[in-house]
């Protein structure tokens, strides 16, 4: 056999075993961990339920639902609307595992864009999984990313036209299940999805909704609720109990002419009230030194702090960071608050529970050691 | 129906990348081949 032909053999049994690597990393993405039913779970659903186009597709995802007791309202919670966001999903998972419900039905759906979790952006240097202590053993919960996986969808137009109002955007939002409602049923798989959780709203008579999210420290809308007209008065009583609770939190109105996002076309399409909630997330902001799950977890970085000592931020940062317990706990106390001021002013349909850990339980009682990861890991199974 | 003609050109592209370490007769450029071919079969396979 000629030389070059052995060497060229080589070269691709390496390249065979390089591939082989990386596939099962690629593929242990798909892999998004158990979530543990807690103690008022009394169905899994999947989203196609309500929407069959996305049955058998990476964009179908879990929908629990939780039933109290005595009937009322219906609340729905959206985690993981983006992947980068940490303390959307991972509230979304604390809430299923904890909550007990008397009155009414709460639906979490812990992975809103099922697909945006099956990858990450590895050109930001993401991490791929984030690790988090609990009494059983080590819990691995992925890190994915704000958009669908272009494996699910693809291309990418150069210009996105929002379809329900024409608005134009950059063409890498086209993925972004959060530029993409109300959906369509004949749309993008992104937007088939958007169409889908418009479409358990409308079928299960959903009066309350919450969608978790993260921001950059230095993105204007941070430790921040922002609601629709139509939940204003809702979330204004939630405001004023969250800051009694000591918890900063503005209220923002939604932007009538700011399209896709749920706080705007949920509240025009569906009848139910949506409030989506901003917490600070260092490990997607653009001022960031080293990534990784250190950062995400604990959200403690020296260029945050320069940053807030040059005054680029909207979010007070100090050598202290911002830890997965702060940011979770803002969510479920918001959760908690804003479901009492409904149940206040809309007695005839009320949602009530109990047994959710809150802000002061997850982070103000917490010891310093505790804080990223461990602290949040007592309250998961 | 655009994958699966994307998937087509992925394919020739992969057996003429796979002749060319072959036909190559410098290991270097025989190894910037098979570099090459990592990610067309991954994306071939649809895995990343």
């Amino acid at each position: 056999m000629k030389k070059h032909y052995l060497t060229g053999t080589l070269c691709l049994a390496i390249a065979i075993v390089i591939m082989v690597l990386s596939s099962m990393n690629f593929l242990s993405l798909k892999d998004l961990g158990e979530i543990v039913p807690g103690p008022s779970v009394k169905e899994v659903k999947m989203l196609s339920d309500y929407f069959e186009g996305i049955q058998d597709t990476n964009m179908d995802t879990e929908v629990y639902v939780l039933e109290g007791t005595k009937p009322g309202g219906k609340v729905l919670i959206l985690g993981g609307t983006h992947g980068n966001e940490p303390s959307g999903y991972l509230s979304a998972i604390t809430f299923i595992e904890n909550a007990v419900i008397e009155e009414g039905t709460v639906y979490v759906i812990p992975y809103t864009n099922h697909s945006g979790m099956t990858h990450n952006d590895a050109q930001e240097a993401s991490p791929q999984f984030i690790h988090i202590p609990t009494q059983t053993g080590t819990r691995t919960f992925r890190y994915g990313s704000r958009a669908s996986n272009p494996i699910d969808q693809w291309p990418d137009p150069d210009v996105y036209v929002h379809a329900a109002s024409g608005q134009q955007l950059s063409g890498s939002e086209t993925r972004n299940i959060n530029r993409a409602y109300p959906g369509r049923p004949d749309g993008t798989p992104t937007e088939q999805a958007a169409f889908a959780i418009a479409e358990l709203i409308r079928n299960e008579e959903v009066n309350l909704t919450f969608d978790l999210h993260e921001a950059s420290p230095e993105y204007p809308v941070i430790n921040a609720t922002v609601s629709h007209e139509k939940g204003m008065s809702v979330a204004a009583e939630g405001v004023m109990e969250l800051q009694f609770s000591g918890i900063q939190m503005a209220l923002e109105p939604s932007p009538s002419n700011l399209h896709g996002l749920t706080h705007r076309e949920l509240g025009d399409y569906t009848d139910t009230i949506p409030l989506l909630m901003e917490t600070a997330n260092a490990s997607q902001g653009r001022l960031r030194g080293a990534t990784n799950e250190a950062l995400a977890l604990t959200g403690i970085d020296k260029s945050y702090v320069k940053s807030q000592e040059l005054g680029f931020l909207y979010v007070p940062y100090d050598e202290s960071g911002h830890p997965i317990e702060e940011r979770v706990g803002r969510h479920l106390q918001g959760i908690i608050e804003y479901t009492k001021a409904y149940s206040n002013q809309y007695g005839e349909k009320p949602v009530t529970f109990s047994n959710v850990p809150t802000y002061e339980a997850l982070f103000l009682e917490a010891s310093k050691e505790d804080l990223g990861g461990p602290q949040l890991g007592k309250y998961l199974h | 129906m655009i994958t699966l003609i994307y998937r087509g050109i992925i394919a020739l592209v992969l057996i003429f990348v796979v002749w060319h370490i072959f036909e190559e007769e410098k290991i270097t450029h025989q190894a910037n081949a098979a570099l090459v071919i990592i990610p067309l079969v991954l994306r071939f396979l649809m895995i990343k």
